[in-house]
């Protein structure tokens, strides 16, 4: 009757085999697995000033979020002030008694121009 | 005059031990991948059958390894290591059951062949006859062969203990579960290859 196998014997044996076939690998294998091992340490390079510009990610974010807050808050009234500030003056010049006076005499004023070019000022 | 100097120093001082560090740490890890690779690839190669699979698969394990646990400890890097590429084992054999559905819906089938044989071309380095090489070579066969048809459960503790020669915490921590379940995976896995392997070894 054959002795049954032992455990350790089974253990033994597999890694034996399994040792032998690790040894056996070729030569274009192993370069393969150099250059995969090589590929792999650089992601520690690549991974390093990546790891140091994503912390400042979100700082820049919010930086370049104010500024342009900023700018928008601070130049859009600038923009729209202007021509509502003068179109008020018009408007005010427009309503004022005088204006409407001036208005009324517009062919004097439009003579007393003409006049006043032609003879080099010396009107009045 | 030294490059750290006045308001640099303080950068400097601080920047050149951090790189000294880094530069160690790559050589440690360089060393570890460079004494594992070889029993990684064997080992996804029996799981996988398919050496060019196998490759990649080790590569994809060292680049994740390097990527987000090259700051570990280094005694953790071996079971992090084979945790890594078991699940990248585990995922190929997702893709294969979903690539054989497909390929079934279409009528055709993708079976690995069964005259699969990884080292049948290459030469033998510790210079056995040829009649050696071959038994080695059959024998080796055949525990494949009965490795790669236990439950994948029992194939990942088996071989982690057995040809890593991990620990019963190591292998829990690789395989992601139990040292328990190793313990009972790995008992029910050896008592299958005794049974399959014993009168062909005897």
């Amino acid at each position: 009757m054959k002795k049954p196998f032992d455990e350790e014997e089974l253990r033994a044996k597999s890694k034996s085999l399994f040792d032998d076939s690790v040894e056996q690998l070729d030569a274009a294998t192993l370069s393969r697995l150099n250059q995969g091992r090589q590929k792999a340490l650089q992601e520690i390079d690549a991974a390093r000033p990546a790891g140091q510009w994503a912390r400042w990610v979100p700082a820049g974010g919010l930086a370049a979020a104010a500024v342009v807050a900023v700018v928008v808050w601070q130049g859009a009234p600038v923009e729209h002030s202007a021509p509502e500030a003068g179109a008020a003056t018009d408007f005010e010049i427009l309503l004022s008694e005088d204006s409407l006076d001036m208005l009324e005499d517009l062919e004097f004023y439009s003579w007393m121009d003409a006049a006043n070019l032609d003879s080099g000022g010396d009107v009045g | 005059m030294s490059a750290c100097t006045g308001i640099f120093a303080v950068s400097c001082s601080r920047e050149q031990p951090k790189e000294a560090m880094t530069l160690q740490r790559e050589r440690q890890l360089n060393q570890f991948l460079a004494g594992v690779e070889r029993r990684a690839l064997r080992f996804a190669e029996i799981a996988v059958r398919d050496r060019d699979e196998a490759l990649d698969l080790v590569q994809d394990a060292m680049i994740k390894l390097a990527r987000n646990y090259a700051g570990r400890p280094e005694a953790e890097w071996t079971p992090l290591f084979y945790r890594i590429l078991q699940n990248g084992i585990r995922d190929w054999y997702r893709r294969q059951m979903v690539r054989n559905r497909v390929m079934v819906w279409f009528g055709r089938t993708s079976e690995p062949e069964d005259d699969y044989d990884p080292v049948a071309q290459a030469p033998d380095p510790m210079g056995r006859t040829p009649d050696e090489q071959i038994e080695s070579r059959q024998a080796m066969q055949k525990l494949e062969q009965a490795v790669t048809d236990l439950p994948a459960r029992q194939r990942e503790a088996f071989m982690l203990r057995t040809f890593e020669g991990l620990d019963v915490a190591g292998t829990a921590v690789a395989m992601g579960c139990s040292e328990g379940s190793v313990k009972t995976h790995y008992s029910r896995a050896v008592h299958t290859l005794r049974d399959v392997l014993g009168e062909y070894w005897q």
